[in-house]
Protein backbone atom coordinates (compact mmCIF):
# COMPACT_ATOMS: atom_id res chain seq x y z
CA UNK A 1 0.00 0.00 0.00
CA UNK A 2 1.43 3.26 -1.12
CA UNK A 3 0.96 6.05 1.35
CA UNK A 4 -1.10 8.32 -0.79
CA UNK A 5 -1.77 11.67 0.01
CA UNK A 6 -5.21 11.93 -0.67
CA UNK A 7 -5.30 15.94 -0.69
CA UNK A 8 -2.72 18.37 -1.53
CA UNK A 9 -1.92 20.35 1.70
CA UNK A 10 -3.55 23.87 1.06
CA UNK A 11 -1.16 26.02 1.46
CA UNK A 12 -2.38 29.50 2.98
CA UNK A 13 0.17 32.05 1.75
CA UNK A 14 -2.45 35.09 2.14
CA UNK A 15 -2.85 36.00 6.14
CA UNK A 16 -5.85 37.82 6.81
CA UNK A 17 -5.70 41.09 6.22
CA UNK A 18 -6.60 42.94 9.95
CA UNK A 19 -6.13 46.52 8.27
CA UNK A 20 -10.26 46.65 8.59
CA UNK A 21 -10.20 45.60 11.95
CA UNK A 22 -7.62 48.23 12.88
CA UNK A 23 -9.89 50.61 11.17
CA UNK A 24 -12.82 49.48 12.97
CA UNK A 25 -11.47 49.36 16.35
CA UNK A 26 -9.77 52.92 15.75
CA UNK A 27 -12.89 54.29 15.40
CA UNK A 28 -14.48 52.56 18.56
CA UNK A 29 -11.19 54.07 20.06
CA UNK A 30 -12.20 57.82 18.90
CA UNK A 31 -15.56 57.74 20.12
CA UNK A 32 -14.31 56.74 23.64
CA UNK A 33 -11.89 60.05 23.36
CA UNK A 34 -14.45 62.05 22.35
CA UNK A 35 -16.88 61.34 25.09
CA UNK A 36 -14.20 60.70 27.55
CA UNK A 37 -12.91 64.69 26.71
CA UNK A 38 -16.72 65.44 26.53
CA UNK A 39 -17.46 65.18 29.72
CA UNK A 40 -13.98 65.53 31.45
CA UNK A 41 -14.84 69.49 29.67
CA UNK A 42 -18.02 69.51 31.11
CA UNK A 43 -16.68 68.70 34.67
CA UNK A 44 -13.89 71.21 34.31
CA UNK A 45 -16.24 74.10 33.08
CA UNK A 46 -18.10 73.91 36.15
CA UNK A 47 -14.81 74.30 38.13
CA UNK B 1 2.09 38.95 17.71
CA UNK B 2 0.82 40.96 14.53
CA UNK B 3 2.53 44.43 13.72
CA UNK B 4 -1.13 45.95 13.88
CA UNK B 5 -1.96 44.19 17.14
CA UNK B 6 1.05 45.63 18.62
CA UNK B 7 0.02 49.50 18.22
CA UNK B 8 -3.60 48.23 18.96
CA UNK B 9 -2.33 47.10 22.19
CA UNK B 10 0.74 50.01 23.01
CA UNK B 11 -2.05 52.72 21.77
CA UNK B 12 -5.98 52.00 23.71
CA UNK B 13 -3.62 51.25 27.22
CA UNK B 14 -2.03 54.16 26.90
CA UNK B 15 -4.80 55.99 26.28
CA UNK B 16 -6.68 54.05 29.71
CA UNK B 17 -3.52 54.73 31.66
CA UNK B 18 -3.75 58.55 30.46
CA UNK B 19 -6.88 58.83 31.86
CA UNK B 20 -6.30 57.01 34.80
CA UNK B 21 -3.21 59.28 35.48
CA UNK B 22 -5.22 63.09 34.62
CA UNK B 23 -8.47 61.96 37.22
CA UNK B 24 -5.93 60.11 39.62
CA UNK B 25 -3.63 63.46 39.90
CA UNK B 26 -7.05 65.46 40.16
CA UNK B 27 -9.12 63.52 42.51
CA UNK B 28 -5.92 62.53 45.35
CA UNK B 29 -3.34 65.67 44.66
CA UNK B 30 -5.27 68.21 43.82
CA UNK B 31 -8.26 66.67 46.08
CA UNK B 32 -11.14 67.32 43.51
CA UNK B 33 -12.41 64.02 44.13
CA UNK B 34 -16.20 63.31 45.53
CA UNK B 35 -16.73 64.19 48.67
CA UNK B 36 -16.61 61.56 51.51
CA UNK B 37 -15.76 63.04 54.59
CA UNK B 38 -15.23 60.20 57.46
CA UNK B 39 -16.69 62.22 60.62
CA UNK B 40 -19.19 60.61 62.24
CA UNK B 41 -22.25 62.67 64.61
CA UNK B 42 -25.31 61.43 66.66
CA UNK B 43 -28.41 61.94 64.25
CA UNK B 44 -30.07 62.85 67.30
CA UNK B 45 -27.75 64.93 68.74
CA UNK B 46 -27.19 67.01 65.84
CA UNK B 47 -29.23 70.13 67.64
CA UNK B 48 -26.77 69.84 70.55
CA UNK B 49 -23.20 69.19 68.64
CA UNK B 50 -21.29 71.95 67.39
CA UNK B 51 -20.93 73.36 64.99
CA UNK B 52 -24.64 72.31 63.97
CA UNK B 53 -25.71 74.45 67.05
CA UNK B 54 -24.93 77.25 65.48
CA UNK B 55 -26.01 76.62 61.96
CA UNK B 56 -24.93 79.60 59.52
CA UNK B 57 -23.04 80.90 56.84
CA UNK B 58 -19.59 82.20 58.78
CA UNK B 59 -16.72 84.04 57.17
CA UNK B 60 -13.31 82.16 57.83
CA UNK B 61 -11.07 83.91 55.94
CA UNK B 62 -10.47 87.04 53.09
CA UNK B 63 -13.35 85.35 50.98
CA UNK B 64 -13.73 82.25 52.66
CA UNK B 65 -16.68 81.12 54.41
CA UNK B 66 -18.00 77.93 55.75
CA UNK B 67 -21.52 77.37 55.36
CA UNK B 68 -23.22 75.25 58.41
CA UNK B 69 -26.00 72.87 57.19
CA UNK B 70 -28.72 70.93 58.84
CA UNK B 71 -30.87 69.30 56.52
CA UNK B 72 -34.17 67.97 57.44
CA UNK B 73 -36.99 67.13 55.49
CA UNK B 74 -37.79 68.86 53.80
CA UNK B 75 -35.38 72.38 53.75
CA UNK B 76 -32.05 73.43 54.71
CA UNK B 77 -30.89 75.22 57.39
CA UNK B 78 -29.88 77.75 56.81
CA UNK B 79 -31.68 78.40 53.64
CA UNK B 80 -31.22 80.86 50.67
CA UNK B 81 -27.38 81.55 51.24
CA UNK B 82 -25.93 85.04 49.94
CA UNK B 83 -21.65 84.67 49.42
CA UNK B 84 -19.71 87.79 47.39
CA UNK B 85 -18.25 86.44 44.02
CA UNK B 86 -15.08 84.92 44.13
CA UNK B 87 -16.01 83.14 47.29
CA UNK B 88 -14.56 79.73 48.23
CA UNK B 89 -17.45 78.25 50.28
CA UNK B 90 -16.96 75.12 52.33
CA UNK B 91 -20.57 73.29 53.07
CA UNK B 92 -19.83 71.52 56.28
CA UNK B 93 -23.64 69.06 56.27
CA UNK B 94 -25.72 66.50 57.90
CA UNK B 95 -28.82 65.03 58.42
CA UNK B 96 -31.16 65.17 61.14
CA UNK B 97 -33.16 62.29 59.51
CA UNK B 98 -33.32 60.37 56.63
CA UNK B 99 -30.47 60.43 53.60
CA UNK B 100 -30.28 63.93 51.50
CA UNK B 101 -28.39 65.33 48.63
CA UNK B 102 -27.12 68.77 48.23
CA UNK B 103 -26.75 69.51 44.29
CA UNK B 104 -26.31 73.37 43.51
CA UNK B 105 -27.08 72.90 39.62
CA UNK B 106 -24.56 74.59 37.26
CA UNK B 107 -21.77 73.67 39.20
CA UNK B 108 -19.80 70.31 40.06
CA UNK B 109 -20.98 70.23 43.38
CA UNK B 110 -23.42 67.19 44.18
CA UNK B 111 -23.16 65.88 47.60
CA UNK B 112 -25.16 62.84 49.55
CA UNK B 113 -25.44 64.05 53.11
CA UNK B 114 -26.36 60.72 55.18
CA UNK B 115 -27.85 61.09 58.95
CA UNK B 116 -24.94 59.84 61.37
CA UNK B 117 -22.11 61.47 58.80
CA UNK B 118 -20.63 65.10 58.47
CA UNK B 119 -20.40 65.89 54.31
CA UNK B 120 -17.68 68.69 53.39
CA UNK B 121 -17.22 70.24 50.09
CA UNK B 122 -15.96 73.33 48.86
CA UNK B 123 -16.86 75.50 45.65
CA UNK B 124 -15.23 78.64 44.67
CA UNK B 125 -18.07 80.50 43.52
CA UNK B 126 -16.83 82.68 40.30
CA UNK B 127 -19.81 83.76 38.67
CA UNK B 128 -22.51 86.16 39.83
CA UNK B 129 -26.07 85.03 39.72
CA UNK B 130 -28.71 82.34 41.69
CA UNK B 131 -27.66 78.93 42.32
CA UNK B 132 -30.59 76.10 42.62
CA UNK B 133 -29.70 74.01 44.99
CA UNK B 134 -31.82 70.64 44.85
CA UNK B 135 -32.23 67.43 47.44
CA UNK B 136 -31.47 64.89 44.93
CA UNK B 137 -31.96 61.94 46.99
CA UNK B 138 -35.63 60.62 48.10
CA UNK B 139 -36.54 61.81 50.77
CA UNK B 140 -39.93 61.20 51.38
CA UNK B 141 -43.41 63.20 50.35
CA UNK B 142 -41.93 66.43 50.65
CA UNK B 143 -38.87 65.82 48.58
CA UNK B 144 -39.66 67.48 45.23
CA UNK B 145 -39.80 70.47 47.31
CA UNK B 146 -36.91 70.68 48.90
CA UNK B 147 -34.74 72.99 47.55
CA UNK B 148 -33.09 76.13 47.96
CA UNK B 149 -31.12 79.26 46.44
CA UNK B 150 -27.36 80.63 46.66
CA UNK B 151 -27.01 83.99 45.17
CA UNK B 152 -23.59 84.75 44.36
CA UNK B 153 -23.14 88.25 44.14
Amino acid sequence: MEAAKTSTPVENKEETSLKGTMVSVLFVLGVIVVMWVGVFWLYMSRV
Amino acid sequence: MHRLEEIWLGLSAGILILFMVIVGYQTFALGMGPPSNKENIDPEQVDQTAPFDNPGVKKVGENEYEVVMTLQAFGFTPSDIEVPAGAEVTFTMTSKDVVHGFQVAGTNINAMVMPGHIQEITHTFDEPGEYLVLCNEYCGAGHQLMSTTITVK
